[in-house]
Parts: C-alpha cells; sequence; structure tokens
C-alpha cells in the first residue's frame, strides 16, 4: 500500500547491542542449523535479520552499512569470496529502507510482501554476481528459488515477531 | 473646538516618529515601513554539489559500498588466466586509452617518419639525378670511346692492308664559307706531309692536300670545284677525270657517250694522275646521261665528306717484303 503524505510514520529505535548480538546470533544459527537441519540450507537467518533492521530503522545508509557488515561477515565464514553477500546484502538493505518510506509495512501482508521480494533481489542478485564473476557458475534452480523464497518469508513471519519485541517507538 | 480630521488637536503634535492622532483623538501608531527581503542567493558551483550530494547521501553511500566490495572481489577472484580480476578489469578499462595513445602516438611517428622520409627520398633523389647524370654522360662518353676506337681500329685494319706508307691524322676544322670544301688536319710538315699527299679513309678517297704548315695541312676534298681525280669505272673499265661539283657531290667527265656506264657503278681511281694509287674507291654513279659527246654522269662520294673525323695521308709507297729482304 502506498504511503500517503499524511499517513504518520513511525520510527523505531533499537538498542546497538540488540542489533549487534540479533546479527550475531543469525550468523551462528545459520552456521550451525544445517548441520542438524538439512532443510535449514534453504534459510538466510542473517538476510532476515538485514531486512528487518533496515525497515525498522528506515534509513538508507544505515540499511546499506549494516547490510555490507553483516554480508561481509556471512562471507568471512563461507567458502565463497570476501564481498559476494557483502554487495547483495548492502543492496537489499538499501532497498528495504527505501521500501520502508514508500509503503505502509505496520501491515502482516506489507511485510511479508517486501520480505518475499527483499529475498528474491537477493537470490537474483547472487546468482547474477557469479555469473558475473566466476567462470563456472552454478545454474539457477527455479525450483529451488521458489522454495527459498517461500520458506525465509515464512521464518520472518515468526523472526520478525521475536525481534519486534526489541524495538521502541522513537 | 474640534479640530479637522487628521490635523492634531488643539495643536497637538505627534510625541513621537511613527505615531499620529487619529479621528478618534486616539494616538495611532504606524508601523514602520517593512524592509524589503533581500533577494534569495544564488547558490555556487560547489555548494550545489554539495547540496546535491547531501540531498542523495543514501545513494551515494550504497555507491561506494558496492564499489569497494566488487574491489575486494576482483582481488580475490582469479578467472583462468591466472590474473585476478582486479587486474583484468583495470587492463581492460585502461586499455582502449593506452591503444588510443598508441594510435596517437603511431600517427605522430608516422606522420613525422613520412616527413623526414620525404625528405630523405627528395635528398635522395637528387642525389641519384646527379649520379644519373654523371653516368649518362661517362656512358654517352664510353659509347664515343667505343665508336672511336671501332673507327681508329677500322682505320688502323685499313692501313695495315694498304701497301703504302701512311699517317693518320685527325680532322680538327673545316674551312668556313660556301663554296670552299677542305679541311684541316693536325698532322703537318713536322709528319713529314707535303703538297699533294693523297688523303683516304677506310671508305674511299677524301682528297689531297694543298696547303702544309708545320704542324697542320690543308685538305681540299674531292667534291671541291678545284678538285680532280683520274677515275676509272670498275665495271665498264671506262676511264674518265672525277671533279666536285662544289655541292656534296661529284662529276664523271670525258666518258664517251657509247661506253656503257649505269648507276650504282663503281668508281676507282685509275692512278694516271699520279696523285692517287690505283684501285682506292672514289664514288658511286648516281645517274646517267649522254650529252654531246660525252656522259654526264654524276657520281656520289665514298667517303662520307661531310662526317670525316680521322684520315688516312698517304706518304709513300710501302716497299715490298722482297724488296725489304734484298735490301738488308
Amino acid at each position: 500500500m502506498p504511503a500517503s503524505a499524511e499517513r504518520p510514520i513511525n520510527v523505531y529505535r533499537v538498542h546497538p547491542l540488540t542489533l549487534w548480538v540479533a546479527a550475531f546470533l543469525a550468523l551462528v544459527l545459520q552456521t550451525f542449523l544445517p548441520v542438524v537441519l538439512p532443510l535449514a540450507r534453504l534459510l538466510d537467518l542473517p538476510l532476515l535479520v538485514v531486512i528487518y533492521f533496515s525497515v525498522t530503522r528506515r534509513s538508507k545508509v544505515f540499511g546499506t552499512l549494516f547490510g555490507t557488515a553483516v554480508g561481509l561477515a556471512e562471507d568471512a565464514l563461507s567458502h565463497g569470496f570476501l564481498g559476494m553477500f557483502g554487495v547483495v546484502k548492502a543492496l537489499v538493505g538499501y532497498f528495504g529502507a527505501w521500501a520502508s518510506v514508500k509503503f505502509d509495512l505496520e501491515q502482516f501482508l506489507g511485510r511479508l510482501a517486501l520480505t518475499a521480494a527483499l529475498v528474491l533481489l537477493h537470490s537474483l542478485a547472487v546468482d547474477g554476481l557469479r555469473h558475473m564473476l566466476l567462470e563456472s557458475p552454478p545454474p539457477i534452480q527455479p525450483l529451488d528459488l521458489a522454495s527459498l523464497v517461500l520458506l525465509n518469508s515464512a521464518m520472518a513471519v515468526v523472526l520478525f515477531q521475536v525481534l519486534d519485541r526489541f524495538r521502541r517507538p522513537a | 473646538m474640534n479640530s479637522p480630521p487628521g490635523q492634531p488637536q488643539g495643536g497637538r503634535r505627534a510625541p513621537f516618529a511613527g505615531a499620529r492622532i487619529g479621528r478618534d483623538g486616539l494616538l495611532e501608531l504606524r508601523s514602520p515601513e517593512a524592509p524589503r527581503p533581500a533577494p534569495p542567493r544564488v547558490p555556487e558551483g560547489p555548494e550545489v554539489v554539495q547540496a546535491f550530494i547531501s540531498r542523495h547521501r543514501p545513494f551515494f553511500t550504497l555507491v561506494a559500498v558496492l564499489a569497494a566490495q566488487l574491489v575486494l572481489l576482483s582481488l580475490q577472484i582469479t578467472p583462468a588466466q591466472h590474473e585476478p580480476l582486479a587486474k583484468a578489469w583495470a587492463v581492460a578499462a585502461l586499455a582502449p586509452f593506452e591503444r588510443s595513445l598508441r594510435g596517437i602516438a603511431d600517427l605522430t611517428g608516422g606522420s613525422w617518419h613520412a616527413v623526414r622520409d620525404l625528405t630523405q627520398a627528395e635528398r635522395q633523389n637528387n642525389e641519384l639525378q646527379a649520379r644519373l647524370a654523371a653516368d649518362q654522360t661517362q656512358i654517352r662518353n664510353l659509347a664515343e670511346n667505343a665508336t672511336e676506337n671501332h673507327r681508329l681500329r677500322s682505320l688502323l685494319d685499313f692501313r695495315a692492308q694498304l701497301p703504302y706508307a701512311t699517317v693518320a691524322a685527325e680532322v680538327i676544322g673545316s674551312s668556313p664559307g660556301e663554296g670552299s670544301n677542305t679541311v684541316l688536319i693536325d698532322k703537318g710538315g713536322d709528319s713529314g706531309l707535303g703538297n699533294d699527299f693523297p688523303v683516304v679513309t677506310p671508305e674511299g678517297v677524301v682528297g689531297k692536300i694543298v696547303a702544309v704548315y708545320p704542324h697542320s695541312a690543308q685538305v681540299l676534298l674531292l667534291t671541291d670545284p678545284a678538285a680532280g681525280a683520274g677515275g676509272l669505272l670498275e665495271s665498264s673499265r671506262a676511264q674518265g677525270v672525277l671533279k666536285g661539283t662544289g655541292q656534296g657531290l661529284c662529276r664523271m667527265e670525258y666518258v664517251m657517250n657509247g661506253d656503257a656506264v649505269s648507276p650504282g657503278e663503281t668508281v676507282v681511281t685509275s692512278g694516271l694522275d699520279q696523285v692517287y694509287p690505283k684501285g682506292l674507291p672514289l664514288g658511286t654513279v648516281m645517274t646517267v646521261g649522254n650529252g654531246n659527246i660525252y656522259k654526264n654522269i654524276l657520281v656520289k662520294p665514298a667517303a662520307a665528306l661531310d662526317r670525316l673525323e680521322d684520315v688516312l695521308v698517304v706518304v709513300a709507297k710501302r716497299p715490298a717484303p722482297e724488296e725489304a729482304k734484298a735490301r738488308h
């Protein structure tokens, strides 16, 4: 739903500790969960954390920098190249903050739609970057892509409800 | 008594500037004139840029972050050529400029070389032309020498065949004026020449010496009207006297109308004039006609009297080999 000029924009504040603890836990769980639960490979908890805080803070600068930091941390923990996830999560953080100002995202459906869109953007950006930089990138699997979007969107519903408890109106 | 409206009551004046007494006698304050608003200040260049960047700070932040991470990725990713992407991108970015600069340098260098080559070519051309002229002159000289060599060799061979002692001489001048057919040769009294000595070439008789000087001699050509030689038609054996016409030809006189003479017949010396040895070619019959008593025979001299260069002067009859043995 597009924002009207008279719609009051709720700005929330999050404690910095909450921010970094959430990011840290997301990274830890992302590395641990796939070991015990193979389906967790499709989850991207750090991505969901980036989406949440970018939308909540409504600052494109913050979203870009926070996404970059989380993405670089994820790169450091993975076998890939440093900067791969940093680039795409920076884009996700930027566009998440941009969308939070343009659209009404307090409603459940709005959040779900934005989350799905950003997860799709993230996956496509990763694949695009691999095709651009790597000589033999893995093929794009549409079914995997769809599963990824659905699973992460569902996970976001739960995660966002948990994180909402830690935010305060500005 | 009330004063007219607007006039101070009883002559009272406003207590301070900006005030007046109204109709109802109350003091009215008049607000001072509002100052004119200052014209809006036009921002200058750097301020415009700064304002633009501030307005779009989030976007520029995103661009900077993405660029930094792409650089980071390029430093790590190494394609099959085993060179980092950063190097490959840097080379790809600079290559067009390098190619353009190289093209400009090549063009400039090429133009300079072309100008220099052109100058060199011009100089070379001039040198070659000078050499060509010199070589052509040399070739002409060599050809001249060869011709002279051939001519002299022919003269030498002819001289060897002649049973007479001869002196070779070079024609160094001819007589000026029309109607005089004489040439000057470079041998004279010091070479043993004397008047009436016959002068011949391998082609035929030229004339005889008519004047001798210490180092040169004058030769009267056969074509001179004053010249004459005893002639013999080789085929018909008719005898006559060959005289010059003064116009490059000779006339055979005293040949009877009854003698058979045909054009193309060779005329040789008869030896009867005691000047020219017998049997030397005088010329060829050109035309034959009957006169009153004698024929009118026109003869073309055998020797090229208008192109004389080297001649032989017969100085004495060479003794025969038997006579030379007997003498010794």
